[in-house]
């Protein structure tokens, strides 16, 4: 049976439902840095006055639950669709972040394979003044199981 | 229609609308993807293993997605060294396969002076030039 994406969304959109807390490791992000081919050492030199995670590092920030708890099964398999990042300002080494999640949208496209249902996860992230610094999205898609 | 690959530009006047960044051969060698999986996480076997991941389904190893985004933030790192990405949006279309050989592409669809920003698309495309991963970037550049 096919879900009802407008239930979905009305009972799950922008309600939060995960808080984590990360501890920004300047050598990690470094190897991060480097192992995607930065060369700029702004991202790579943890002696660069200006040294600072690439924008995209927030994507490996995983939280502690990838769904609310209460979200229904699809029946379908999850596959990672792709990532988005909103970047506001620099993250330090060193640096506290608070991650928190909501869903920030589900949507349906429907192919000749059927329908999949695409659930955009947004994690917040604040620094430890508070300040916004980052969104990281997360996108999975669910190829719904045909009704028999 | 589009311009020569510039090299390097530093700030938003050096842009031109549909004008094509370098190409980058990201390095999505087996012991790269092992290094990512050890100091930064997407460790497990589909990753770092060509017969694990061939037992999964797939034909050999893939790059984590986390990995193709990064590749395509410093393919503009490296051609707008001044550069801020204020937001990078990619789709994982199929796997980027581990030792084989991709390159990245981008090209400049729009340019706002008045933000200082440029808009991008970016691709990482296989041997046989399918696109593997797709994505779009805002990105900022100094005045002058």
């Amino acid at each position: 049976m096919k879900a009802d994406i407008d239930e979905l969304r009305s009972g799950f959109l922008n309600r939060g439902f995960d808080e984590v807390t990360f501890e920004i490791d300047g050598n990690t992000f470094a190897e991060y840095a480097r192992a995607c081919g930065e060369t700029d050492p702004r991202f790579t030199d943890p002696a660069d006055p200006d040294f600072q995670a690439p924008p995209t590092y927030v994507s490996t920030l995983v939280g502690g639950r990838a769904l609310p708890s209460d979200f229904p099964n699809l029946g379908g398999v999850g596959m990672d669709a792709g990532k988005g990042v909103e970047w506001m300002a620099p993250i330090r080494a060193g640096a506290t972040l608070t991650g928190k999640s909501h869903m920030h949208d589900i949507y349906t496209k429907t192919g000749r394979s059927g329908r999949m249902v695409f659930l955009v996860r947004r994690m917040e992230l604040y620094d430890q003044d508070g300040t916004h610094v980052a969104n990281a999205d997360t996108r999975t898609v669910i190829r719904e199981r045909s009704s028999e | 229609m589009s311009e020569q690959a510039q090299e390097t530009v530093g700030t938003i006047g050096d842009v031109e609308f549909g004008a094509e960044l370098p190409a980058f051969a990201p390095d999505t060698g087996l012991e790269n993807v092992k290094r990512f999986g050890r100091e930064v996480g997407w460790g497990g076997g589909r990753f770092t293993d060509h017969e694990v991941a061939r037992k999964e389904g797939f034909p050999g190893a893939i790059v984590p997605g986390v990995m193709s985004q990064g590749y395509l933030g410093a393919m503009i790192h490296r051609w707008a060294p001044k550069s801020e990405i204020v937001a990078i949006d990619t789709v994982f279309r199929a796997p980027v396969l581990v030792d084989h050989p991709h390159r990245i592409v981008g090209v400049v669809t729009d340019v706002d002076e008045d933000a200082g920003t440029v808009e991008i698309d970016i691709s990482i495309v296989n041997e046989r030039e399918e696109t593997r991963v797709f994505g779009t970037a805002t990105v900022r550049l100094p005045a002058d």
